[in-house]
């Protein structure tokens, strides 16, 4: 009986059409679920088995990039529910934990995450640094995941002030007053990110267009760089490579 | 597969030291995936958002801190100027970082945590080494004030005074690490530890052991207000 409805969902064109190969379970099926899916674009069909020790990254990349992932989701649906203006904000996120189903919990899930993210970023950083993986050939990519670390941090203080409550405003007035001690253009940067010379409505909307759309933007392409040059430098670090000349 | 000559350890191995990325691989990151989801709902469930009053222009916050993660530039900010604590500092740290991979070459240790015993030995001395100089240089601040003692010209307490105790202390480090011989890696290896106990105990400190003013206090007497999660 179960088999006749495996056949039926599994024996037409259109599961034929998604699904080009049988259940992953033989070499060959094993090979294709990854050889022709878009998969082929994050990972290679066999990996080292050195790679795989938990011991050895711990996951912290993965965790990293699916943090941002549950960001994005969250983010876009907190979206629905909130304008960035000063008369608004407040109430909308007030309304947001107490009128929106599930609100409370979007929100909770999108500071905590943000907080994870930053850390679990780090993580990885330390991570790649204790193993030697920005070794040759991944130069490139250890100076992109440095900056990716950067975009993070920034994505998380651009998000800090848009509840616009008395956390918010004064974190983000100290924050850029850290800014704003750059030697000779410090004052300037510090109106350029506000719009003003104080926090108020124009630094609202200008970190709400950064957070939501220029430093995701940004920060995407860099991970999609970052994930295409660890293909193109043969998979993440192992000590097998110790003995490949370095040009 | 294809046999090459050179040096590399493939040559001669067949595909036994690799598995299929399906299963082996991808089911660990789906492991991974799950396991920071079911730790993010329980976040998301049992600990809210702060949400505190409306933003007041008015009402200055005290002590008014940025989120958590910049606290360590602001822990910075109480002992140096503002340009070196704000900006100099963090931008030499996020460039020196990018310039690691292309000041080191060697290959001879990639995949190995730590590099070495030796690497291990020099990253614990800096664990070692770091707090009690870090904290210190931070109570001495707090208690007894550098500009307490010389406060003018302004050049000295804020700009040679940080920059002198930073180089002296890095020095010392890099004096006692030079008694083990190492490579250049595994004195990076040392270096980038301290570099991180210095990040963390500084934020940890800014964050849940300044109150009022800035001033070092206990977690548990922190003004409402004070944790900025």
């Amino acid at each position: 009986m179960s088999r006749k409805i495996i056949h039926l969902i599994t024996a037409n064109r259109v599961w034929r059409s998604i699904f080009r190969y049988g259940y992953p379970d033989t070499e060959e099926n094993r090979s294709k679920v990854i050889f022709q899916t878009f998969f082929l674009h994050i990972h290679p069909v066999k990996v080292k088995t050195h790679t795989l020790k938990p011991t050895y990254t711990f996951g912290l990349g993965v965790i990293a990039f699916y943090l941002f992932a549950v960001l994005t989701i969250t983010g876009v649906l907190l979206m629905f529910f909130y304008v960035p203006s000063v008369q608004r904000a407040y109430t909308d996120i007030q309304a947001l934990e107490t009128a929106v189903p599930f609100g409370m919990l979007m929100r909770n899930v999108h500071r905590w995450g943000a907080h994870l993210m930053v850390l679990f970023v780090f993580l990885h950083m330390m991570r790649v640094f204790y193993t030697g993986g920005y070794k040759y050939p991944r130069e490139l990519n250890w100076v992109i995941g440095v900056l990716l670390w950067v975009f993070t941090l920034l994505l998380s203080f651009t998000g800090y002030l848009l509840p616009w409550d008395q956390l918010s405003f004064w974190a983000i007035t100290v924050g850029t007053n850290i800014a704003g001690a750059a030697p000779v253009i410090g004052e300037e940067a510090r109106t350029l990110l506000l719009g003003a010379k104080e926090v108020g409505q124009d630094a609202l909307l200008r970190f709400y267009v950064l957070h939501v759309m220029l430093l995701p933007l940004v920060a995407t392409v860099f991970i999609l760089i970052h994930f295409w040059r660890i293909r193109k430098d043969g998979g993440i670090s192992s000590p097998a490579e110790q003995n490949l000349p370095v040009p | 597969m294809e046999l090459v000559k050179g040096t590399s350890p493939m040559v001669d191995k067949g595909p036994e030291d690799t598995v299929t990325a399906w299963p082996h691989l991808l089911l660990m990151e789906i492991l991974a995936v799950l396991g920071v989801t079911l730790l993010l709902l329980a976040m998301g469930i049992f600990i809210n958002a702060p949400l505190r009053e409306l933003a007041n222009p008015d009402v200055t916050e005290n002590p008014a801190k940025a989120p958590w993660y910049f606290l360590n530039l602001q822990e910075m900010l109480l002992h140096m100027h503002p340009s070196l604590a704000g900006v100099i500092v963090p931008g030499a740290i996020i460039v020196l970082l990018m310039m690691v991979p292309y000041l080191d070459r060697n290959k001879a240790d990639i995949g190995i945590w730590f590099a070495s015993p030796k690497g291990r030995r020099l990253a614990l001395i800096a664990l070692i080494y770091t707090p009690p100089i870090l904290l210190g240089l931070i109570f001495f601040n707090e208690y007894v004030v550098v500009r307490s003692i010389i406060s003018q010209p302004e050049l000295i307490p804020s700009w040679l005074i940080p920059l002198g105790v930073i180089g002296f202390f890095t020095g010392a480090l890099l004096f006692i690490f030079r008694s083990f011989k190492p490579t250049f890696r595994e004195v990076l290896v040392g270096l980038f530890t301290a570099f991180v106990v210095t990040y963390f105990i500084t934020t940890i400190v800014s964050t849940v052991f300044r109150g009022y003013g800035m001033h070092l206090t206990w977690p548990w007497e922190l003004p409402p207000g004070a944790l900025t999660f």
